[in-house]
């Protein structure tokens, strides 16, 4: 070995020697992609991407007067180059479909490593999102095979991640598979707390029920006549009157509540809300003045059609795939009829106890129906006329 | 009581509106005017940058000449060591990986190579490129070395004896004489090596003030090893004025100057390079020591640092990150864990003493069997490594007598003992 190999071998070897020594100071590069579904518009997915500044400088050169220092100005300057750069190192593809991103700004943020441009984007499917996102990423193959980037996914209240990079690119996602029995279940809740707290629709089916533990025995000779309803003997008939009431009601009830969500029936819902103030308040008059007597479960079938319509008001702007929403229309309904028996139930079984008694007969069913005729009128008038009675607001069905 | 009460609740309440400001604050914005500064990078007035720049022009023209790829990844990962920037370990990276897809690849790259995953310390995979390359060249002294460094490093001594023994047929004394000095300083012949190194000096004056700060760094190691602080501390300084700024060398110097006691020292040296992690690592240390008032906001953003590195699944920083449980968290199972972890990549003495200290604080002493194995077969004599282990024999000792004495428990004495091998390290608060 010649003296200035050898001087140059040693040198070199030094060199490369010291490295064992090297502490890096920074991680190394990564790049956050985070995705977000949408309710509203369930073929959308808004995404946000970090990309390093330092990383897009030694790709693009960004710092164009090479002082060292990155200004928003560079930044804003070289936006469509980023972009350009950027975007198609990621593709989104839903059942092998791709959803082409479309970038909708630029901002920047602070990482714990420095800043980084933030690309605001929407990536839009060609049908609804699908059950399975596959995803590829490529950013900076050709000049940083240890860049990652970290991707999360935010679907329906679940978080998915995953960390991609030059060497594993692709990863698929489940994430709109939520777990369809809390979705069930949450839907029921809701449609248990749009009963009990609308009060009118209960008013309504306790309307109609009040004359089940009573049998109407003739014609009333006047509107104050005490004489109409007498007691049943058993329980049985107040049963069945019950379970028809119901039955009718919850029928047609889902039929419309059914066509008003999936976007078949849409009546204005001044309309709608007036509707139901009108059927209360025949409802309550049936039990003043007898007009259907053991055919109250045809007053509820009938109306239940405008009822449904009211229910679907809990499930306004509701957009979901088709499982998905078979799902919580399923558990919405199931949710009203619990709110339903829950709530008239005991009063029923409390009904038959006192049904024999004067202040059952009288206070309740005469007087009891008139009170409910007079709100609900008070709530046809305001809903018909769109106009709010003053010191009547704490009788508002929410 | 109501008092405590009510000012636990105003704490509370401040904390909250705190990390509510902070999280606002995270929040991706728009700057206020094109003028605003958002990052700094290299600048081509650092002649470093404008060779680089210049060198990855000339690649990009000539993508087919091996010797320019070799030599501007090289650049790359010189230029990521002074500045301690991880991203350069990639971009070098870039450079060669088309050069490794050949068959063969060639040897030149593939010492490149491991020298890239060697300081991502994967050093089983540049262990493993490093035999090939031996395989088809026996005599490449460039392979001995790195291999001897590796295996050091993973305290595989045999082997990094036997690599520098290679490197005395090559005629040359020099660098196989730092090679045994470097491993001689950790294997119980500190003094030899101080010896030998200092009559080295000279020779190594001629040499390019890189190699001129490393040796400098070597000497400083190794009479903190004997115990000659005030040697050592020349030593450090006099590396740092050689190569001012050089990452691995002010994350050193840093920590001999907290094991001193002297945090302001220490703080004055990196304060000054926050961006660094290793850097700043050690300024949440110092600050802590000194009870600054920005130490708490400082070492939320260090545990945010560590948050993202974990979040991408690297583990170069197992070591820093076990250190920082234990002394700053003073979570002594995740430290433990971490540097149990770190042990598996890595054995050098500043691993030997995390896992040691950790082992203590968690009370799990033996969890640092493996590194009284290492010391019993290696003599290493640094004194803080050397009272450490003392410690863990001793409670190991106490645990067996314990359980012989048939006792239950040992928390009493174990419990001391954590306290006192957590406050040795002077990283912990000044106590």
């Amino acid at each position: 070995m010649s003296s200035r190999r050898a001087l140059f071998a040693l040198t070199l070897s030094l060199l490369l020697y010291l490295l064992p020594g090297i502490a890096v100071a920074h991680k190394e590069s990564d790049a956050y992609v985070s995705l977000r579904t949408d309710v509203r518009h369930p073929d959308e997915l808004w995404g946000e991407w970090d990309v390093a500044l330092r990383d897009l400088d030694f790709a693009l050169g960004i710092d164009s007067n090479h002082d060292g220092r990155i200004t928003w100005g560079e930044v804003r300057a070289h936006r469509g180059a980023i972009e350009r750069y950027v975007l198609p190192a990621l593709i989104i593809r839903g059942d092998g479909l791709v959803c082409p991103i479309t970038p909708t700004g630029q901002l920047i943020d602070v990482h714990s490593d420095g800043a980084y441009d933030v690309i605001p984007f929407v990536a839009r499917c060609d049908k609804e999102i699908p059950d399975r996102l596959m995803l590829t990423y490529q950013l900076f193959r050709d000049v940083d095979p240890y860049h990652r980037g970290i991707i999360t996914v935010y679907a329906h209240g679940e978080i998915a991640g995953a960390v991609l990079g030059p060497a594993d690119p692709t990863t698929t996602l489940d994430i709109n598979r939520p777990d369809r029995w809390r979705q069930f279940k949450s839907f029921v809740f809701d449609g248990v707390l749009h009963i009990w707290t609308g009060p009118d629709h209960l008013l309504f089916i306790l309307s109609l029920l009040l004359p089940s533990v009573l049998i109407c025995r003739r014609r009333p000779f006047t509107l104050l006549d005490p004489g109409v309803w007498q007691p049943v003997e058993h329980f049985w008939p107040a049963a069945v009157e019950l379970v028809k009431v119901i039955s009718g009601f919850t029928v047609s009830h889902s039929v419309t509540l059914s066509l008003a969500v999936l976007g078949y029936v849409n009546l204005p819902s001044r309309l709608v809300e007036s509707g139901i103030a009108l059927s209360i308040i025949v409802a309550a008059f049936n039990n003043i003045y007898p007009l259907f007597k053991r055919r109250a479960w045809l007053v509820a079938f009938a109306f239940g059609f405008i009822h449904g319509l009211g229910f679907a008001s809990g499930l306004a702007g509701l957009s979901l795939p088709p499982v998905a929403m078979a799902v919580s229309l399923g558990g919405f309904n199931v949710g009203v009829e619990i709110g339903q028996e829950t709530a008239v139930l005991p009063l029923i079984a409390l009904a038959f106890l006192i049904r024999g008694s004067r202040f059952y007969r009288i206070g309740v069913m005469r007087i009891g129906s008139w009170l409910i005729i007079a709100v609900a009128a008070l709530w046809l008038v305001q809903r018909a006329c769109d106009i709010l009675i003053p010191g009547t607001g704490f009788l508002m069905p929410s | 009581m109501t008092l405590k009460v009510f000012v636990a609740s105003c704490l509370a309440a401040a904390c909250l509106s705190a990390s509510l400001a902070r999280a606002d604050q995270d929040r991706p914005y728009v700057p206020a005017s094109n003028d605003v500064v958002l990052q700094t990078v290299p600048s081509i007035a650092d002649p470093r940058v404008r060779a680089f720049e210049a060198l990855r022009a000339e690649q990009a023209g000539d993508p087919g000449n091996m010797a320019l790829s070799v030599r501007l990844s090289t650049e790359y990962l010189d230029y990521g060591r002074d500045t301690g920037d991880a991203r350069y370990l990639g971009r070098a990276a870039a450079v060669i990986a088309p050069w490794l897809m050949r068959r063969p690849p060639p040897v030149p790259v593939l010492l490149v190579h491991a020298t890239i995953l060697q300081s991502k310390h994967e050093f089983t995979a540049a262990r493993a490129v490093l035999m090939n390359v031996l395989r088809r060249q026996p005599d490449n002294e460039q392979a001995w070395l790195t291999l001897a460094t590796v295996a050091q490093v993973q305290g595989d001594y045999g082997t990094a004896r036997k690599s520098c023994g290679y490197l005395l047929g090559g005629g040359d004394l020099l660098v196989p004489l730092v090679c045994l000095s470097s491993l001689n300083a950790v294997t119980g012949g500190a003094t030899r090596s101080d010896r030998i190194l200092q009559a080295l000096w000279p020779q190594v004056r001629a040499q390019p003030v890189a190699v001129q700060s490393w040796m400098q760094g070597i000497m400083a190691d190794t009479a903190k090893y004997l115990g000659n602080d005030a040697e050592a501390d020349r030593h450090f300084r006099t590396a740092l004025q050689l190569t001012p700024g050089d990452n691995f060398l002010l994350a050193d110097y840093a920590d001999f100057l907290l094991d001193q006691h002297r945090p302001r020292a220490a703080l004055d040296l990196v304060k000054d390079y926050p961006s660094s992690d290793t850097s700043f690592l050690r300024q949440v240390y110092a600050e802590s020591a000194l009870n600054s008032p920005r130490k708490e906001a400082d070492l939320t953003q260090m545990a945010r640092r560590f948050a993202a590195i974990d979040q991408r699944g690297s583990r170069t920083y197992r070591r820093e990150e076990a250190g920082f449980a234990l002394y700053m968290q003073h979570d002594p199972r995740r430290a433990l864990q971490l540097a149990q972890e770190n042990w598996t990549v890595q054995r050098a003495p500043e691993d030997m003493r995390v896992l040691l200290a950790a082992a203590i604080a968690a009370q799990h002493p033996e969890a640092a069997q493996p590194v009284l194995d290492q010391l019993a077969s290696s003599r290493f004599q640094y004194e803080v490594v050397v009272k450490l282990a003392a410690r863990v024999r001793e409670a190991l000792a106490n645990e067996q007598v314990a359980r012989i004495a048939g006792a239950p428990t040992l928390a009493p004495s174990m419990t001391r003992q954590a306290e006192r091998a957590v406050s040795v390290p002077s990283k912990s608060p000044a106590q």
